[in-house]
């Protein structure tokens, strides 16, 4: 019986981390080449030809010749034909995201190496708050993946910025096949506390990742490079202009003074909406250009809100559990909300609540990252994905964390508004175009919002975990302003359920499609 | 123990691409005056290059003294047996040993040989020729990799280049003939006694695909750096001769001829065009994309395949009707024409030329062109005759054979071919001994 076709299954060497990218030859002229190798000629009699690191009996060949699918080093799983064994690097890997992601792919045959320098640990510290699911130290991590999962994870305690040369020597003893970057600082409101916070973050995230940009192009340049963005790069354009994926589709024009030009294939604008997202344009811009010198290949991942608890993997023991963070600068909204609601805190709407944003379950995102690890880009290739699963309004996302705390767990929950302390528009247009990840790598979200929340409550209402929120409770309600100033912010009004002002209503309704 | 000094050793220089003619023409004018006091003093035949006349084959054959169908070299590229997949076949591919691993008691120096990489462990030194893409994998032993580097060793001239500017490229060719000459100097210091010592120029085939209008016509923007090229060369081969002992013998030889293109065929176009190939409806044009309607097939430069049921996945001719297949094949290019003249001058069946235990791999036919028309099997190919940026080809009859010492001309047949070269050697050995 014919297999079904993977969404991988037709990419070529050509994409593939396992080759060295050899050369030009021009058989007519007896001619070989080795500079711009990875630039495909117009002219068709021109090979490029490969080398594999994995089947080194193939020689020289042609890489657009052989295909995932026919490769023998390429096998089947859920997301895509992923390389056996897989050498992944993940920088962060200590992180909410990181070491959610290393249990998934080790769980996936990859063999899972990792950095991080518990910065993360260092920030919540700093701020007098801590992750409310409680975190093993990174050696019972490990030993614990080992013991209950059977994963090794090859860790390395380091800085990707201060530790430069000891990250180029783990990169070339480990000779990654895709390396995830989740080794930023994650936070908008962390990077807006003082000058000091924001050029932490920028230094940090900005020059972290234009030295990891080096060292991939001395060491291993046919990697790609998977890195964390963020939807918060595009804002939220008041003209209601679509949120594309990264760059203007073929067919978008531009006219003026009653002339046209093709937009088709420019980075979209970018808006960024605080120091730290600032610092995730500047990155799409260092990507960018590594990739046009370099030929070096990755996805940026504009990433929506992050939310949930659960992977199978990371809930098969308490000691295995990621982060979870719910305080104000480093909680996200929906795992704030489901924190307050757990503690009988009223949910906080920043402003009118009618903010959109785009959202992804934690188990979704692991899916989508496996998926395009599966796929790497081709060498040159900047590529971008809006990593999503749905959109709503902040105060939909509020009512649905209100509607299961109240109904499942019977949890008398409200709901308030609050100045806002963020400079950002409260009710927007917002049409996100997040087509690439379910048309070409195969993403079927799995879980819903509804569903994630439930079993989210059902974590946080475990008494150590609620008696952890209930300790650090006083760090959810913002004080950092954008503005500088440094004062809580006060409550406008306390909504009852389901009530939404007639003026509201009719102008959230005319952005929503 | 006799030194092998004293035995005699054999040196071999190959000049990529270099026609009869040509080493003619320089020597009678006086300009190779090296090569002038050798061919006074040695013998100086034309030889027949391989069929199809392309380095990977001849140089092959040169070093096995073994046909395709021995050594399993049938061209720069091939299908990967049972697809349509291309690949390119290299020296782990040769399926017959070269004369060094034969003779293995020997010490043996080979240095650019074509199709010799990724290099492979013998009793001496190994530095691969094109296509050999990494220094790293093209040297044994690997521990001579950073005595290269720091000569700036370069295996082939970057003809990239010769698409931006010519001067650049013209630049890169000198250099890499510089880097080769500093290797093999340092090469025959400090190895240890050797009984082959073997160095190819192949900067000169480079040179003729892209600039042979400029040695043929003598007010050419290059044609004096055409002739220094080879001025440089004599040279080398002078300093070789004033360091060989009286005992040793020198072999001089070409793996092909070279000749002036005038228009490029291509072949599956004319096979597309009268109905033997047809590839697939909205794929790309690509050897994958063979239709089962597919009769028949090229592959550079001018081999032919049956499309045979059982050989290949979209494979449509049946087993009893390949025959007939052959003969339409053979009708079909006899009559291609240009301007009244027919293109093809000889069609060789496989059985013609082939035998031996990767016959099967063979192709069914053989085409040779007439002079000045370059056969090419570019199955993306828009027109039947094209023009592109090369002014010269190869050729197959006028490859040439230099043996130093007329007292060896009883040993070198009067019409040899490169398959000869490995016989010629041993008997110059025998002699010797």
């Amino acid at each position: 019986m014919e297999q079904i076709k993977l969404h991988n299954s037709d990419l070529t060497c050509w994409n593939c981390p396992a080759i060295d990218l050899a050369g030009k030859v021009d058989f007519r002229a007896c001619g070989q080449s080795t500079t711009e190798l990875a630039k495909l000629s117009d002219d068709s009699e021109t090979y490029i030809m490969a080398e594999c690191h994995r089947r080194p009996e193939l020689g020289l060949f042609d890489p657009m010749g052989i295909t995932f699918e026919e490769c023998p080093e390429w096998r089947r799983t859920p997301y895509g034909y992923m390389l056996k064994d897989m050498r992944v690097m993940i920088l962060g890997i200590d992180g909410y995201l990181g070491w959610t992601l290393a249990l998934w792919l080790g769980k996936l045959g990859c063999n899972v190496n990792g950095v991080d320098n518990f910065s993360r640990r260092d920030w919540l510290k700093e701020r007098g708050a801590h992750t409310v699911v409680p975190i093993s130290r990174m050696t019972e991590r490990l030993s614990t993946a080992k013991e209950i999962l059977d994963i090794n994870i090859n860790f390395r305690q380091l800085d990707i910025l201060d530790d430069r040369e000891r990250l180029k020597e783990f990169i070339d003893e480990v000779k990654p096949e895709a390396v995830v970057h989740y080794g930023e600082c994650p936070s908008a409101p962390y990077s807006m506390i003082d000058v000091e916070h924001a050029i932490g973050v920028q230094k940090n995230n900005v020059l972290g990742t234009l030295g990891v940009l080096f060292s991939m192009r001395n060491i291993v340049p046919e990697t790609s490079l998977i890195k964390l963005g963020t939807m918060g790069e595009y804002g939220t354009p008041l003209t209601g202009r679509p949120l594309f994926e990264g760059m203007f589709p073929a067919d978008a024009v531009l006219k003026w003074d009653n002339r046209e030009w093709s937009l088709g294939g420019e980075l979209t604008p970018r808006d960024p909406v605080s120091f730290y997202h600032v610092s995730k344009v500047q990155d799409t811009y260092n990507i960018v250009e590594a990739c046009k010198y370099w030929w070096l290949r990755s996805y940026d991942v504009m990433q929506g809100v992050i939310y949930g608890v659960y992977t199978d993997q990371v809930s098969a023991d308490p000691r295995l559990r990621t982060r979870l963070d719910i305080d104000e600068w480093f909680g996200t909204v929906i795992n704030r909300f489901v924190a307050q609601a757990v503690i009988g805190l009223p949910l906080t709407l920043y402003g009118a609540g009618e903010q959109i944003r785009g959202f992804i379950a934690l188990e979704d995102a692991m899916q989508c990252m496996a998926r395009l690890i599966a796929s790497p880009p081709e060498p040159g290739q900047y590529a971008v994905v809006n990593q999503m699963s749905g959109y709503y309004s902040l105060r939909e996302v509020a009512e649905t964390v209100a509607k299961i705390g109240r109904s499942e767990f019977n949890l008398p929950v409200k709901i308030q508004r609050l100045e806002n302390p963020r400079v950002e528009s409260e009710r927007h247009p917002f049409e996100p175009i997040y087509e690439n990840l379910p048309k070409r790598y195969g993403f079927k979200p799995r879980v819903t919002l509804e569903q994630e929340i439930y079993r989210m409550l059902e974590l946080l209402t475990q008494p150590e975990i609620k008696k952890r929120m209930e300790e650090k409770r006083h760090h959810i309600v913002p004080k950092t302003w954008w503005s500088g100033e440094k004062r809580l912010v006060e409550t406008i009004e306390i909504l009852e359920s389901g009530s939404q002002s007639t003026m509201e209503e009719e102008k959230s309704a005319t952005y929503r499609r | 123990m006799i030194a092998r000094k004293d035995k005699g050793r054999t040196v071999i220089v190959g000049l990529d691409g270099v026609p009869y003619g040509v080493i003619k023409h320089l020597t009678d004018t006086g300009l190779m005056k090296n090569l002038v006091h050798i061919i006074e003093g040695g013998v100086f035949r034309q030889m027949g290059s391989s069929i199809p006349e392309i380095s990977s084959i001849a140089w092959s054959s040169i070093i096995t003294g073994k046909n395709p169908g021995e050594h399993g070299i049938y061209g720069f590229m091939d299908l990967t047996p049972g697809t349509y997949r291309l690949f390119f076949p290299n020296f782990f591919n040769l399926k017959s040993s070269p004369f060094w691993n034969i003779e293995n008691n020997k010490r043996s120096i080979i240095i650019n040989v074509p199709s010799t990489y990724p290099a492979r462990e013998l009793n001496g030194v190994l530095i691969s020729g094109f296509v050999a893409l990494n220094i790293n994998k093209a040297v044994y032993p690997p521990e001579l990799v950073p005595k290269l580097m720091e000569m700036d060793y370069q295996i082939d001239v970057d003809s990239n280049k010769a698409h931006k500017s010519m001067d650049f490229f013209l630049k890169d060719l000198d250099k890499t003939l510089k880097s080769r000459i500093k290797a093999y100097r340092y090469l025959w210091d400090s190895q240890e006694e050797w009984d082959t010592f073997m160095l190819v120029f192949t900067g000169t085939d480079r040179l003729f695909h892209f600039l042979w209008n400029a040695y043929e016509n003598t007010t050419h923007k290059y044609h004096e750096i055409v002739l220094d090229h080879f001025r440089q060369i004599d040279m080398a081969i002078g300093e070789i001769l004033d360091r060989m002992d009286d005992n040793d013998t020198l072999v001089l030889l070409s793996d092909h001829g070279f000749e002036a293109l005038d228009v490029e065929v291509n072949i599956n176009y004319y096979l597309k065009e009268n109905g033997f190939l047809a590839l697939k409806d909205g794929k790309e044009d690509n050897f994958k994309n063979i239709d089962s309607s597919t009769k028949a097939f090229a592959l550079d430069p001018s081999r032919v395949y049956v499309n045979l049921q059982g050989k290949y996945p979209a494979g449509s001719v049946k087993p009893e009707d390949k025959g007939r297949v052959i003969e339409d094949l053979i009708s079909l290019f006899e009559s291609l024409q240009i301007d009244h003249r027919k293109v093809i001058k000889t069609i060789f069946r496989s059985q013609e030329i082939y035998h031996g235990p990767y016959f099967d791999q063979a192709p069914d036919l053989v085409l040779l062109s007439n002079k000045g028309l370059n056969l090419r099997a570019n199955i993306k190919a828009k027109n039947l005759f094209d023009k592109g940026v090369f002014t010269g080809k190869h050729s197959q009859e006028n490859a040439f054979l230099i043996v130093k010492g007329r007292e060896n001309d009883d040993i070198v047949p009067d019409m040899p071919t490169v398959a000869d070269i490995v016989t010629i050697k041993d008997k110059l050995n025998l002699k010797r001994s």
